[in-house]
């Protein structure tokens, strides 16, 4: 068990809380699903965020890292990390192993402007780790569900076996008060019953009424390009484009530079900009 | 404010008394290889360099360490035991640093306050006064009146100690921190005697530069990927020292460092010239090139700090001109956009 001595006579801002990981579930072949829950409960009384927002993760002796929260507010109590081993501290996190505590500080970032968003259609774009953040958002407006009109899910992957959430995202099929369209670019063991093809395929078989939708995106630098591209052609205003973006970042809390595009911080202006902001903001992606 | 003066004798008793009361005092000294940088001096034997134009690096490090253990952990038989650290920070006085400097504080504090506190540099810069001695002499690297300062500038000192002709220094208090410092210290200072003659104030090499037409250059899309970028800093070989021994350079990592079963976490600088500055964990870089670094560097200093924070980002110390091995001088990119602006 991890002993955090919090009653520091500075108020550090680096500290991070204690936290252990309650459950995992293998996502693909180097991505989990991690349900983390403070050790405190007050801790757990008092974290509250939006969707969109993120946590730095802490392992003792490799460091941090920026994590996307994959859970909903609206599902209290414990956060939901979805993790790919990309680096040294996801790898280290990785094999912690069940039960393990580690360090977690945060939530950061704007997170979706929800209120805004709120009696409007949602459309919801993910290309493969995309779906993480996208994933919040997704299950605070199905919790919420009568505060949003339509809502269309849209999510694509390399393959089926890159395909986060599966069963979970294929339940959403049966559901009527959610359109779910779901896509592989290869299908590799002709096991896939649904649209194989990219993610922008997937306009095809959705009418979208541009002016009263917000549109949520999230992927690889790759995918906005021709997300974007299409939803232009649909007719969507910029500032009704979300995109959640990713920087290096270190210290969260807008001091140490490494996140910053322009004078604008990934952590604190971000991680959600508009089409708007980022068209205006160079060297974004 | 009051103005007052104290001898050269007083100077010195000032140091002494200072470190008798258990108060830190930084101050340019010369060290064993000839460089002067801003240290803790004990007393006023010290190896001094007052008359320095300047020190090597900045003297940010009093408020913000090159490297400050954030926190230290511990894996014990029940796991691991975390320790936020609690540095002791001591009354502290940074005497004798120039004005450029001084103004640099301001834009540091700027950085360290804004929506979130950094407490580890803002509890530092709270028990710390700073005194500036105005400049009597400038080099060829100097050139902070073309950025809006001056070698006798008042903005970011709580005083400035002004040399007098024949010895000892004119001090003008300009905060109430620098008041009561006086007041604390009264035995050192006395009063303004009229027919005091300044040694004359240092004449700075104008470059003509205007920034106001710097920034509205830099505010035109267009010009993001102008070539003067690529012409400019094709030569950069991106060591950083640029941004080490900049005073308003703010950029930092934190770093684990385990030893055994133990270890901590520390915030080092950082500097956005180095290629791995922005480079994800996939391999993706947003500024693949070292001229991008170098134009992010540029307009971190005349764009992003008075856009974001309102302040002034360059200074004019002349420190990245003099320690760059390649002699990258940001001065010809500022006059070059001057020119263009024009």
């Amino acid at each position: 068990m991890i002993k955090y001595e919090q009653k520091a006579l500075l108020n550090n801002p680096y500290l991070p809380l204690s936290c252990r990981i309650v459950a995992s579930t293998v996502q693909t072949d180097d991505t989990m699903l991690f349900k983390v829950r403070f050790e405190d409960d007050r801790d757990v009384e008092a974290f509250d965020h939006k969707p969109g927002q993120f946590v730095q993760l802490s392992v003792m002796g490799t460091g941090e890292c920026p994590i996307s929260i994959a859970s909903s507010p609206t599902r209290h109590g414990t956060i939901d990390l979805c993790i790919r081993k990309a680096g040294r501290v996801t790898e280290a996190f990785h094999n912690l192993g069940q039960n393990a505590v580690f360090g977690m500080r945060g939530p950061y970032g704007n997170g979706y402007p929800v209120e805004v968003m709120e009696g409007n259609n949602l459309l919801i774009v993910a290309g493969g780790l995309g779906m993480a953040p996208l994933r919040s958002l997704l299950w605070y407006a199905l919790d919420h569900r009568h505060r949003f009109k339509d809502i269309i899910l849209m999510y694509g992957t390399k393959n089926q076996h890159d395909f986060l959430f599966k069963g979970e995202l294929l339940s959403l099929i049966n559901r009527n008060d959610i359109k779910t369209l779901l896509a592989v670019a290869e299908d590799i063991d002709g096991s896939w019953t649904g649209e194989v093809g990219l993610v922008t395929d997937l306009f095809d078989h959705a009418e979208l009424d541009a002016g009263n939708t917000f549109a949520a995106i999230c992927g690889p630098p790759v995918m906005y390009k021709y997300v974007i591209e299409k939803l232009l052609e649909k007719g969507f205003s910029k500032g009704r484009i979300l995109m959640s973006l990713e920087r290096k970042m270190k210290c969260g809390i807008g001091k140490c530079v490494h996140c910053s595009v322009g004078f604008k911080y990934t952590c604190i202006d971000g991680p959600i900009f508009t089409y708007w902001d980022a068209i205006n903001m160079r060297e974004i992606i | 404010m009051s103005v007052n003066q104290l001898s050269e004798d007083a100077f010195y008793n000032l140091i002494d008394d200072l470190n008798s009361k258990g108060t830190t005092v930084v101050a340019p000294v010369r060290n064993e290889v000839g460089m002067v940088q801003y240290e803790k001096v004990t007393s006023s034997k010290d190896n001094f360099a007052f008359d320095e134009v300047i020190g090597r690096y900045s003297p940010k490090d009093a408020f913000f360490p090159q490297h400050e253990t954030v926190l230290r952990y511990r894996e014990g038989e029940n796991g691991v035991e975390v320790k936020a650290e609690e540095p002791e920070i001591n009354d502290t006085v940074l005497l004798g640093i120039r004005p450029c400097d001084a103004a640099a504080m301001i834009s540091l504090n700027k950085v360290f306050t804004w929506d979130y506190i950094d407490n580890l540099f803002t509890e530092r810069r709270k028990k710390a006064v700073i005194i500036s001695i105005a400049c009597n002499e400038a080099d060829e690297s100097c050139y902070c009146t073309s950025v809006g300062f001056a070698p006798d500038g008042k903005e970011g000192s709580d005083l400035l100690f002004s040399k007098i002709k024949g010895g000892g220094y004119l001090a003008e208090a300009l905060t109430d921190e620098g008041e009561t410092f006086i007041a604390n210290n009264s035995t050192c200072f006395s009063k303004k005697d009229k027919s005091v003659e300044l040694e004359p104030i240092a004449e700075v090499t104008d470059l003509g530069v205007n920034i106001e037409h710097i920034k509205r250059w830099l505010d035109k899309k267009e010009n993001f990927e102008h070539k003067v970028w690529d012409d400019l800093a094709a030569k950069c070989v991106g060591c950083g020292g640029c941004t080490f021994v900049c005073p308003t350079c703010h950029c930092f990592d934190l770093v684990d460092e385990p030893y055994g079963d133990q270890g901590k976490r520390v915030k080092n600088w950082d500097g956005c010239q180095f290629d791995h500055f922005t480079l994800h964990a996939s391999g993706h870089n947003p500024r693949e090139h070292q001229p991008q670094r170098w134009r992010n560097r540029f307009h971190c200093k005349f764009k992003i700090y008075p856009d974001r924070f309102e302040k002034k980002g360059c200074v004019g110390c002349g420190r990245c001109i003099r320690v760059c091995p390649v002699n990258l001088d940001i001065t010809e990119a500022m006059i070059e956009i001057t020119a263009m602006e024009s």
